[in-house]
């Protein structure tokens, strides 16, 4: 027999981990009263936030329990967010106890052994193909290669040091277009506009805005309008980063 | 540029950040897939700002089928296959005409690439709303 503890520890848990790999909150809110659901908890309010989550369980004696949980870093994680969708989906379905659940969702919640490379390679991949497909060389393929692995081999540490994500977005678009510019610098023949969008793709957060929409759609006006705000903030502290760098790029010869 | 050149650098580049973005490996390929397929409408309407909106509308629909089938959520996929339309060359140019002093310019640019960005956000609403409207194992109606 689960305790109400460990019961409301789960639901907590799976809802904190959703909101923190970047998932809707309505994916959240969906997640703890389906959770609720099948641990057989009669009545469930929650309100999730990006920022954080509340939810108040009233027990079959009109007794009841409440939790604030606050969710200080969102990053995107969507393989985590899965897991933690499958482990609510077999709590809901009455094949796992909320013990269970809370040791698999501890489980998923410990950091897991980095791929540093494999993100690297990745980051730098995305940006390289990014720039062909809007029309680079080969050259400028390589330029951008360079970029994207330099960005994500930059961007772990700031995190780490607590630098907000808007500031390290602006570092992330000065740097990408340092390293264009230097990179024509050595190469006339480089073209920097295709070098430059392509590697500030993966850095522009089209996700973002789809989640802002989903949320907004969904009735949650406050946490998609958050999420706008957050998304337009991003978008221009990039292009703050940008414009810095090219114009201190002497006389702007672009 | 050839247009097949352009279709397998975005199958790439999607793939690529969709490992970026930790997604589970045998949800990749499909994204990437979906990816191509929606720009390569977006290269069919020829790049225009309506071009946003009916690519986008491809990819959701294509990922919202692919989620019921594969039975994973929508969202695994939509991350990975919006990213080759976010308008990253309207962003670079308006920048670069703020930078130079056009503002003309930089204000054309900016507005259409805001309206790109919109018809996005619209055709991933409208593919979510079609689907979760008509979802065949629904519960029960659930006001929103």
């Amino acid at each position: 027999m689960d305790t109400l503890a460990t019961t409301l520890d789960a639901v907590c848990l799976a809802s904190e981990m959703i909101l923190e790999s970047g998932g809707e909150t309505y994916r959240a809110e969906d997640t703890v009263e389906r959770m609720c659901q099948g641990l057989g908890i009669p009545k469930v309010d929650v309100l999730a936030l990006p920022t954080g989550l509340m939810l108040t369980l009233t027990l079959e004696d009109d007794s009841s329990i409440s939790r604030i949980v606050r969710v200080h870093s969102r990053s995107i994680d969507l393989g985590r967010m899965d897991q933690c969708n499958d482990i609510s989906r077999r709590v809901a379905s009455g094949q796992m106890s909320a013990e269970e659940a809370l040791r698999a969702l501890r489980e998923i919640k410990r950091p897991r052994k980095e791929h540093r490379f494999l993100l690297i390679a990745a980051s730098a991949l995305s940006a390289a193909s990014f720039t062909v497909m809007l029309g680079g060389s080969w050259l400028d393929f390589a330029v951008s290669f360079f970029c994207g692995a330099l960005v994500q081999l930059v961007l772990p540490p700031l995190a780490q040091m607590r630098v907000p994500p808007v500031i390290s977005s602006m570092f992330a678009g000065a740097l990408t277009t340092l390293m264009a510019l230097v990179g024509r610098m050595f190469f006339p023949a480089v073209t920097i506009e295709p070098i430059i969008s392509g590697a500030i793709m993966p850095l522009l957060s089209g996700w973002a805005v789809t989640n802002a929409m989903r949320d907004t759609i969904r009735g949650d006006l406050v946490s998609g309008g958050a999420r706008v705000i957050e998304a337009i903030l991003s978008v221009m502290m990039l292009a703050a980063g940008i414009g810095l760098v090219l114009s201190a790029w002497g006389g702007i010869r672009v | 540029m050839s247009w097949w050149i352009q279709l397998l650098s975005c199958a790439v580049a999607a793939a690529a950040f969709s490992v970026l973005m930790h997604q589970p490996w045998k949800t990749i390929p499909v994204s990437a897939l979906i990816a191509a397929a929606g720009y390569g409408v977006f290269l069919l309407l020829g790049k225009s700002t309506t071009g946003y909106f009916w690519a986008t509308l491809v990819i959701g629909i294509c990922c919202e089928i692919c989620a019921r089938v594969m039975k994973r959520t929508a969202t695994l996929f939509v991350t990975g296959a919006i990213i080759p339309l976010v308008p990253g060359v309207g962003l670079y140019n308006t920048m670069l005409y703020v930078v130079r002093g056009d503002y003309y310019q930089a204000v054309n640019t900016g507005a259409a690439t805001l309206l790109g960005i919109a018809g996005i956000a619209l055709a991933i609403t409208l593919s979510t709303v079609l689907f979760s409207a008509f979802h065949p194992r629904k519960k029960k109606a659930k006001p929103c």
